[in-house]
């Protein structure tokens, strides 16, 4: 069933099919095309026309009722489509331009301009190429010389890489000069368009579905954000395997600026690879092109011979040439203009895909996160609602947003049509059940963690007390989870895991003058709890190693919780009270991170040390891993100071440091000497400035007085603006009033 | 270098001189020449023939008049001006001189050379 209309077509009145009428549109669109710059356009195209109307009458004598698809086309094949008589043209154009001579060079000049006009395309230049023709024909495009963009896309090889074949297959060779066969070409398809129509380009080309090419350039970012911490930029393999993020994207933008946008139905037809004859139409430009300087240079000559003899029919040419060079003039600026507004476009579609990226990124990883942190659960999580609470926050406020967002992406990707109101309130309905689950969960963990112990500091026996040195450092540390900064996720409270046990390094290190000249190590063992009662009896319940040999004190790698107490926060505070003059070195791998602390008084109370221990309050020079020397003042840093810092000479050079010091004295004297210059300077700046300022309300000072007081007496302001206006001081008075005003 | 764009060039390159002989014996609407020149074993496009047509009609070879159709509108027949017959003439000189510069060439040459091609 097809819809019959009838057209007016050369002085006959001819019933055609809607089909057919578009198809024989077109090919009257693709002949006016070709002979644009034909001197009997007209003509030519009313000769053809009237011959197909004859052709027309024809068919319908025979007793068709009316004109379909199948004639037309029978029609147009022989007659000949543009491109099978483009090179027969070229032909009789040439031998007649022999006998034409000036005129003719002259038509010739004006059709180089329109070309020139014309927005250009993308060939893969064949007489230059190296490979496929890719470097010398983007060259050509932008009109660079080829060694420059060679030399980039080697440089960059692996941006260009993917790039690269990409163009080599989809733009057509210069070559095609060869009475071209239908074929297709890459567009970017605007009437199905998510961003920029490439992706759906693409399907078209390749004949497959536009949500394929739309799946693959969004597979990076998926990668992307799997193995977010591992992409590179000028990664080569990854390049290859598209398994990183820039390259799509930077593939996208080039396919975007490079891409014709397929504008006219003849555009479409040829992005779907049905036969249209633009091709013959950019070919004859090319063939034109190539010539030209050759003509031109004849042209000139022969100008030079005969200017004279032609110089009257020049004048009304010249017209002519002035305004084709005017329109294509406008061409440009108007390409200009849509450059403009396309790098604005990408911008904000690059900005869009960030955020959402990122917001999508970041609830991806922390639900990671929390899957990574599923093992320790069990220890700080009761069974029974707790569980529950845990499990619902994971899946309903982490994942089911996450799994949103992507169901959202790629719904908006395929362009589902389907109302998604039933999706989108489940997604929604979840997620409050997130919400819930979250809220609960922290209430119920805070009440676990309510109360703390009554804490009680127990003396350690050392074996050997009277040592000159004491080294504090871990044992039972496997390094395996604990002090990994490299990796972004740190189980940080955790040292490590059994079957049923966590250790938890949650130690600190207080340091104190020792009153005797022995070495004394106090532990005080610390808990959270539901009650006072469980709290008391979980400190009780920690066990903690603490074990002596010679001069070393060895601290275990964590107190050990597990899966029936739970982790409630328990915690150490060792005190080691140092002798003077005797010394001491604590290991970089105890406790959370710096957590070594200086005391000095030995009179603290329970308040004391909670506050002690949630204000990181120690010595900000503390450095593990240093020995330290105590002395009446307090401790002292052994060996080099921090400007040989990775020196591990332990003696003093009290000279060199008294150098230092000088030194450092003179570069003060000089900073401070400098700052002073500099204020002074200031200080007479202000005092021109002001000179100047006051200048300036002198003169309109009583104009200013008086509108000012207008103003503030139209705002019924109180008067007391009025009374601070006087006359040193109209101008803050008049801000202020101003402000009141505003 | 393939076969059908040598082929084609060498047909085109007679085209005009074929067209402008049809034209010679008398008024010919074009479809008409089409026809004479599918009879005679040289098909051309007819889209390709309006423009050549209207070419030679601008540099005064040929000429037209409009001549009523029973059936429609009327239709243009082209003649042949003396211009265009000065024009024919030399270019049925040239053809001659190619024709048998062409005959003599490949005549007894045609057996080696067609060995001894490559490709």
């Amino acid at each position: 069933m097809k819809k019959v209309i009838n057209i007016n077509f050369q002085g006959r009145v001819v019933p055609i099919e809607e089909t057919a009428y578009d198809i024989l549109k077109q090919y009257v669109e693709a002949l006016r095309r070709f002979f644009a710059n034909e001197e009997g356009k007209e003509e030519i195209i009313n000769d053809i026309e009237s011959r197909i109307a004859e052709l027309f009458a024809e068919v319908l004598k025979k007793g068709s009722t009316c004109i379909t698809d199948i004639d037309v086309n029978n029609i147009i094949t022989s007659m000949g489509r543009p491109e099978d008589f483009e090179g027969e043209e070229e032909h009789a154009k040439t031998q007649l331009g022999g006998e034409q001579k000036q005129q003719n060079g002259y038509q010739q000049q004006a059709n180089q301009q329109q070309f020139n006009g014309e927005p250009r395309r993308l060939f893969r230049d064949e007489n230059h190429k190296v490979l496929g023709g890719v470097c010398s024909g983007i060259a050509n495009y932008f009109g660079i010389d080829k060694i420059v963009i060679r030399i980039i896309a080697i440089l960059l090889f692996s941006i260009f890489f993917i790039p690269y074949l990409i163009v080599w297959i989809a733009v057509p060779s210069s070559a095609t000069k060869v009475i071209g066969s239908p074929r297709k070409r890459l567009f970017r398809d605007m009437d199905d368009k998510i961003i920029a129509g490439v992706a759906s380009g693409l399907g078209n080309y390749f004949g497959v579905s536009a949500w394929i090419p739309r799946v693959i350039f969004l597979v990076p970012f998926l990668s992307f954000i799997t193995r977010w911490n591992h992409w590179d930029l000028f990664d080569f393999p990854h390049f290859l395997s598209l398994s990183f993020s820039p390259g799509a994207t930077i593939i996208y933008i080039i396919l975007w600026l490079i891409l014709p946008e397929a504008i006219t139905s003849a555009d479409k037809l040829e992005m779907k690879g049905q036969p249209v004859d633009l091709n013959s139409i950019k070919q004859t430009i090319q063939t034109d092109m190539e010539g030209f300087s050759g003509r031109a240079k004849k042209f000139g000559e022969e100008v030079k011979d005969k200017a004279q003899e032609f110089s009257t029919a020049f004048a009304p040419k010249a017209q002519q040439f002035g305004n084709e060079a005017a329109y294509a003039a406008r061409r440009g600026s108007r390409g200009l203009g849509g450059f403009i507004a396309l790098i604005a476009k990408i911008f904000a579609y690059f900005i869009l895909g960030c955020v959402l990226v990122s917001i999508v990124t970041a609830l991806f990883a922390l639900g990671v996160a929390c899957l990574g942190l599923l093992p320790i659960k069990e220890f700080i999580i009761d069974n029974g609602w707790q569980n529950v609470y845990a499990w619902g926050t994971l899946l309903f406020f982490i994942w089911i947003p996450v799994i949103g967002i992507i169901t959202w992406i790629i719904r908006k990707l395929i362009k589902a049509k389907r109302n998604s109101f039933i999706l989108r309130s489940t997604f929604i309905a979840l997620n409050v059940v997130g919400w819930v689950c979250l809220i609960c969960l922290i209430a119920s963990v805070t009440r676990d963690f309510r109360y703390t112990n009554n804490p009680v500091e127990k003396n350690v026996t050392l074996t050997n007390a009277k040592v000159d040195k004491l080294e504090v450092r871990l044992s039972g540390y496997d390094g395996k989870y604990y002090k990994n900064h490299e990796r972004w996720l740190e189980m940080e409270p955790f040292a490590g895991f059994n079957e049923d046990t966590a250790y938890v390094p949650n130690t600190r290190i207080r340091i104190i003058k020792s009153k005797t000249d022995s070495f004394q190590v106090m532990v005080l063992k610390m808990s959270q709890g539901y009650s006072k009662e469980q709290a008391n009896s979980l400190a009780e319940k920690i066990t903690y190693n603490i074990a002596q040999t010679d001069s070393v004190l060895a601290l275990y790698k964590g107190i050990t919780v597990n899966k029936i107490d739970k982790f409630r926060n328990q915690r150490i505070i060792i005190t080691i009270a140092v002798p003077v003059g005797k010394r001491i070195m604590i290991d970089d791998k105890i406790g959370w991170k710096h957590n070594v602390h200086f005391g000095f008084n030995n009179d603290w109370n329970d308040d004391h040390w909670n506050r002690n221990y949630y204000n990181n309050d120690e010595d900000e020079d503390w450095e593990a891993g240093k020995e330290y020397i105590q002395t009446a003042k307090g401790l002292e840093r052994l060996g080099s100071d921090k400007y040989s810092y990775d020196n591990d000479d332990n003696t003093v050079n009290p000279e060199q440091l008294k150098q230092e010091l000088e030194e450092q004295q003179r570069v003060l004297d000089e900073k401070r000497k400098e700052l002073n210059r500099g204020i002074e300077d200031k200080l007479k700046k202000i005092d021109e400035d002001k000179r100047k300022l006051e200048k300036t309300i002198d003169s309109t000072k009583s104009y200013r007085y008086q509108k000012t007081v207008a103003n503030i007496k139209s705002e019924t302001i109180n008067k007391q603006t009025l009374v601070e206006v006087n006359d040193d001081d109209v101008m803050p008075s008049i801000l202020s009033s101003y402000k009141i005003a505003g | 270098m393939d076969i059908q764009n040598t082929q084609s060039q060498m047909r085109k390159g007679v085209l005009e001189f074929c067209i402008l002989s049809v034209i010679r014996q008398g008024e010919v609407y074009p479809s008409d020449i089409v026809d004479k020149m599918k009879a005679a074993n040289l098909n051309i496009f007819e889209g390709t023939l309006y423009p050549l047509l209207t070419r030679l009609k601008n540099a005064e070879y040929l000429t037209y008049r409009w001549v009523e159709s029973n059936s429609g509108p009327p239709r243009k027949y082209f003649v042949m001006t003396a211009s265009g017959l000065a024009f024919y003439e030399e270019l049925e000189k040239t053809w001659k001189e190619l024709a048998d510069a062409v005959h003599l060439l490949t005549q007894p040459a045609t057996p080696t050379n067609n060995n001894n091609q490559p490709l």
